[in-house]
C-alpha cells in the first residue's frame, strides 16, 4: 500500500456506512476501492472470502496465517471493517466468524464475471477516425494541463516559469485556495506548506489529493459525493486512448468532465461534444505508483521515463531533466551550479536545505521527492539515496525545529498497573504507541480504534 | 522514540510489492477432460479459471497473466497469442512438425486481438483476455485430429515454454524501468535490485502417466529452483509422481481436489496469494511427498534402481553389457547377477558399495 494516497484514505474512513453502500452499488466502484485501497494481504482475505457461502470463523482466519504475519493480519483486518468491507457477526451457538458486507461482494463478483446492467465500465463510443486523438496528443494535453496548474504553484515563490501558455480557469484558482494550497496576500498569491507537499508529491498522489479537495468542494455546489467518486473510480477503470460516449451521464458527471478538463484529467474536444477521451492521469488512478513510473508523465521530458534524479555521496545532484518547473520544483532546495541542454547539475548545501524550511518544506518531503523520483540507476541500489545525504538532510533540518507534533489519543487513568501494561504492550506490537508513561499510566497513539477494539475485546472476556 | 537526534537511518525502500507474472499451465487432454465431465466438465472449470485469472488482475494494476494449453502432442499460448508473423514459428518447436499446417490455418483467419463487442458492463481487460482464451481453445481443440488423441499431455513442453515467456518478460520489464543492458546476468541484477516482477506457474493437471517425459520435466523444475520460480499445482485428477516434485522443489504449492467442483475456491483460496502474501500465511500443501524417480531406459517409475556412478542416470535393470545408455561409460557391475536370486538385497548392496566403482544401488 502506498503512502501517497493516504489523504484519500482519510477521507474515505470518515464517510457513513450508509455512503459505502450506496457506493459499493458500482462494480467498478468495488474493484478499484479493492485494488487501490487495500493492503496486499487483506486482499487474499477478501478473495478467499469472496466465493464461500458460510461465514469464515474469526480462529480459522487466524490459523491461516503465520504466528509472525500477525501484525499484518490485524491491520488488514482492521482496515476492510473500517471500509466497511468485511464483518464479524456473532450468530448464538456458533463462533464469530467473519463475511464480506454484500453490496460489496455482489459488486466485486460482477466486476469479475461481467454483466448485469450497471454500465459502471464506461460506454464506448464509436467515432469517425478524423475526431480520434492518439495517446502521445492526450499525454501532451495532460501534461501541459497539469504542469499549469502546478506552474501556478510554484510560480507564486518568485521563480521565473517561462509562461506554456495554460491560463488557470477560475474554478481551479478557487479551489485551490479552498484546500489551503495557495493563500492570497493582497493581489499576490502565495503558496503554503500544504502546498509544497503536495508539490514534492508523485504525480498520481497529486491528482487524488486534487480529486479528493474537489470532492469536498463539490457538496459545496450541490454535487451528489457518491455520484462523483463513483464517476471517478469508473474513470479509473477506462482504456487509455479508447473514447467513451457522454450518453450514460448523470447531470452531476457531465458537469464534473468539464472541471476535470481543466486538469487534464479527460480530454474533450469541445465541451459540447458526444464523447470524451480519459488521459493516462485518469486511467492510473487506480494504479500503484510502480504503474506509473514507467508512464512519460512521472517525468515532464519525452525522452526520460521514469526518475531522473542522481544524488551522490557528495551531495551532488543531477537531473536529467529540461523542464523548467522540475527545475524551478529542484532549485527550491538544491543550490542549481550548471544547467546543460538535458541535464541540471547542483549541490545539496545547508543554506539551501534551511531556506527550503524556513518555507514551510520539511525534510521527509525532500527525501521523498528525491526517492520518487531517484533515476533508475539509484532504484538498483538498496537504500535508494546515499545514506549519509538523507540523514545530513535531516539534520541540517532538526538545527531548527526541536518539537514534532503528532496527532492521536490519550490513553489514561488505568485501574491497574497490568491494565495498563497489556493495552501498552498491544498498542506496542500493532505499531501505533507514540508515547508512554509508567508513573503516570498514561499512553499516546496514533490510533484508537484497534486499541479500543481490543479494549472491548477484554472487557468481554473478563 | 529516539528520532530527534537523527541517529537512525532512514531507509525508505519501496514497500509496494512488486507486480506478479501468473503463468497457467491449462492440461487440456480431451481424454482426461472426458473422464472428468461429471464431477467437473472442461466448460465450468474454464469458466472458474478466468474468475481466478481476473482475480489475479485485480490484485495490482501491473499484474500479468500468460496461459499455456498443455494438450495432446504439442503446448500451445492460449493468452497472450504469438504475434501473427511468428505464430507458425514457435509452434513449431511442438513435438509433432506433422500440425505445423493445423496450426497455421488456425492463426490465419484470427487477429491477434479480437475484436470486442462494446459492452459497458465488463472491466475491459478481463474481456479482452475472456475473448482470447475462448477463441484460442476453441481453435485448438478443433484442430486436433482424433488420430493424436492419447492419454498423455505435454507438461514438460508447455513448462518451457512457460519458462520462455517468463524470461522474455522479465527481461523487457527490467528493461524498462531500470535500463540493464539485454544481455546482463539476470540472476546477478536480481541480487541487487528488488525483482520486477514476480514470476510463478500453476499447473492444472488432469492427466497421470508422465513418466515418459521424466527427463524434461526435471530439467524445466531444476530451472526453475534456480530462478526461484514456484511452481503450483491443482491436481485435479490422475495421479502423477513428478508433480509432487516439481512443487517441493522450487517451493510451490500442491493441492490435491477432494472435490474438483470446489475449484474456484481452491484457486481463491490456495493459489491466488502471491509470493509477498505466503509469506504471511500458511500453506496448504500436503506433507508427504513422492520422490520416486523414472529409469532413464524404459521409462518406468522405481523405487529402488541402478545409477550410474559417472553421470548419475537412473536404470531399472543393469542396461546392456553394462554400458551406461547415457554417457557410454562401462560400468562393472561387480558380482551382481552372478548370485542366485536368492541372495537378499541388503546384501547386494552392501557389495555394491564395497566394490566402489561398481553400481550403486538407491
Amino acid at each position: 500500500m502506498s503512502t501517497s494516497s493516504l489523504r484519500s484514505f482519510e477521507y474515505l474512513e470518515g464517510l457513513p456506512g450508509t455512503t459505502f453502500n450506496r457506493l459499493y452499488k458500482q462494480p467498478s466502484t468495488a474493484l478499484a476501492i479493492f485494488r487501490r485501497m487495500l493492503p496486499h494481504l487483506a486482499k487474499s482475505f477478501v478473495m478467499a472470502l469472496l466465493y464461500i457461502s458460510r461465514p469464515m470463523p474469526v480462529t480459522d482466519l487466524e490459523a491461516w496465517v503465520r504466528p509472525d504475519g500477525r501484525l499484518e493480519r490485524d491491520n488488514a483486518i482492521d482496515l476492510l471493517e473500517r471500509l466497511h468491507i468485511l464483518t464479524a457477526t456473532t450468530k448464538p451457538g456458533k463462533p464469530r466468524a467473519y463475511t464480506l458486507t454484500n453490496p460489496f461482494a455482489a459488486s466485486l463478483r460482477l466486476a469479475l464475471t461481467g454483466g448485469g446492467t450497471h454500465k459502471s465500465f464506461g460506454v464506448p463510443s464509436n467515432i469517425s477516425d478524423d475526431d480520434h486523438i492518439t495517446i502521445p496528443e492526450l499525454d501532451e494535453f495532460a501534461r501541459r494541463q497539469w504542469e499549469g496548474v502546478l506552474g501556478y504553484m510554484v510560480g507564486s515563490t518568485g521563480i521565473d516559469l517561462a509562461n506554456n501558455g495554460v491560463e488557470l480557469s477560475p474554478g481551479v484558482q478557487h479551489l485551490l485556495k479552498q484546500g489551503g494550497l495557495v493563500e492570497t496576500r493582497g493581489r499576490r498569491v502565495e503558496i503554503t506548506q500544504d502546498g509544497f507537499a503536495f508539490i514534492l508529491q508523485e504525480v498520481n498522489a497529486q491528482v487524488w489529493t486534487m480529486l479528493i479537495l474537489y470532492l469536498q468542494n463539490a457538496e459545496a455546489l450541490n454535487m451528489d459525493e457518491v455520484d462523483v467518486l463513483s464517476f471517478l473510480f469508473t474513470l479509473g477503470s477506462l482504456e487509455l486512448g479508447l473514447p467513451y460516449s457522454k450518453a450514460n451521464l448523470t447531470p452531476t458527471q457531465s458537469q464534473m468532465l468539464l472541471d476535470l478538463g481543466d486538469f487534464g484529467i479527460i480530454h474533450q474536444t469541445t465541451p459540447t461534444s458526444s464523447h470524451f477521451h480519459p488521459t493516462r492521469l485518469a486511467t492510473t488512478l487506480t494504479s500503484d505508483s510502480n504503474g506509473l513510473r514507467s508512464s512519460s508523465l512521472a517525468s515532464s521530458s519525452d525522452t526520460t521515463k521514469g526518475g531522473f534524479i542522481v544524488i551522490e555521496t557528495n551531495y551532488r545532484i543531477y537531473a536529467y531533466t529540461s523542464s523548467t518547473l522540475q527545475i524551478a520544483i529542484l532549485q527550491l532546495f538544491t543550490r542549481l551550479i550548471t544547467r546543460y541542454p538535458n541535464m541540471v547539475a547542483g549541490k545539496i548545501t545547508r543554506e539551501s536545505i534551511r531556506r527550503a524550511v524556513s518555507m514551510g518544506i520539511t525534510s521527509d518531503q525532500i527525501i521523498s521527492y528525491l526517492t520518487t523520483h531517484a533515476h533508475p540507476q539509484m532504484l538498483k541500489k538498496q537504500p535508494i539515496l546515499p545514506a549519509t545525504v538523507v540523514d545530513q538532510i535531516r539534520l541540517w533540518q532538526l538545527e531548527g525545529d526541536r518539537m514534532k507534533a503528532t496527532p492521536g489519543y490519550l490513553f489514561k487513568d488505568f485501574n491497574t498497573q497490568g491494565d495498563f501494561e497489556g493495552l501498552c504492550r498491544y498498542a506496542e506490537e500493532i505499531g501505533v504507541l507514540v508515547w508512554k508513561s509508567e508513573g503516570q499510566r498514561k499512553f499516546f497513539v496514533t490510533r484508537h480504534e484497534q486499541v479500543a477494539a481490543y479494549l472491548r475485546n477484554q472487557a468481554r472476556r473478563g | 522514540m529516539n528520532a530527534v537526534d537523527g541517529s537512525d537511518h532512514y531507509t525508505k525502500t519501496s514497500d509496494e510489492p512488486p507486480p506478479s507474472l501468473l503463468t497457467i499451465i491449462l492440461d487440456t487432454n480431451p481424454h482426461a477432460w472426458a473422464l472428468l465431465s461429471p464431477t467437473l466438465p472442461l466448460s465450468a472449470a474454464i469458466a472458474n479459471l478466468l474468475v481466478f485469472v481476473n482475480a489475479h488482475l485485480a490484485f495490482n494494476n501491473a499484474n500479468r497473466v500468460a496461459i499455456i494449453a498443455s494438450h495432446t502432442q504439442r503446448a500451445e499460448f492460449l493468452y497472450p497469442l504469438p504475434a501473427q508473423e511468428t505464430s507458425s514459428h514457435t509452434n513449431g518447436s511442438a513435438p509433432q512438425n506433422g500440425f505445423d499446417n493445423d496450426v497455421e490455418m488456425a492463426d490465419d483467419g484470427e487477429p491477434t486481438v479480437p475484436p470486442l463487442s462494446d459492452d459497458a458492463n465488463h472491466y475491459r481487460p478481463f474481456r479482452l483476455i475472456q475473448t482470447t482464451l475462448l477463441t484460442a481453445l476453441t481453435t485448438l481443440l478443433k484442430t486436433t485430429p482424433p488420430s493424436s488423441l492419447t492419454p498423455t499431455t505435454s507438461i514438460a513442453g508447455a513448462l518451457t515454454l512457460a519458462l520462455t515467456y517468463i524470461n522474455k518478460t522479465t527481461l523487457s520489464l527490467s528493461t524498462t524501468t531500470s535500463s540493464t543492458a539485454p544481455n546482463a546476468d539476470t540472476t546477478l541484477a536480481a541480487e541487487t535490485a528488488p525483482p520486477a516482477l514476480n514470476p510463478r506457474i500453476l499447473i492444472l493437471s488432469v492427466s497421470g502417466d508422465l513418466a515418459h517425459q521424466y527427463i524434461p520435466i526435471m530439467n524445466t523444475i531444476f530451472a526453475c529452483q534456480r530462478l526461484s520460480i514456484p511452481i503450483d499445482i491443482a491436481k485435479i485428477a490422475g495421479d502423477t509422481v513428478f508433480l509432487q516434485q516439481a512443487s517441493d522443489a522450487t517451493r510451490g504449492t500442491y493441492i490435491k481436489l477432494d472435490h474438483p467442483r470446489g475449484l474456484l475456491q481452491y484457486l481463491m483460496m490456495g493459489f491466488l496469494p502471491d509470493q509477498t502474501n505466503r509469506k504471511y500465511l500458511v500453506p496448504p500443501t500436503a506433507v508427504g511427498v513422492d520422490f520416486r524417480a523414472a529409469c532413464f531406459c524404459h521409462r518406468k517409475v522405481v523405487d529402488v534402481g541402478f545409477v550410474c556412478s559417472i553421470c548419475l542416470s537412473i536404470f531399472c535393470s543393469p542396461p546392456e553389457g553394462a554400458i551406461c545408455l547415457t554417457c557410454g561409460t562401462h560400468l562393472q557391475l561387480g558380482e551382481y547377477g552372478g548370485k542366485p536370486v536368492v541372495v537378499a538385497r541388503k546384501k547386494k548392496k552392501r557389495k555394491n558399495v564395497e566394490d566402489g566403482k561398481g553400481k550403486d544401488a538407491t
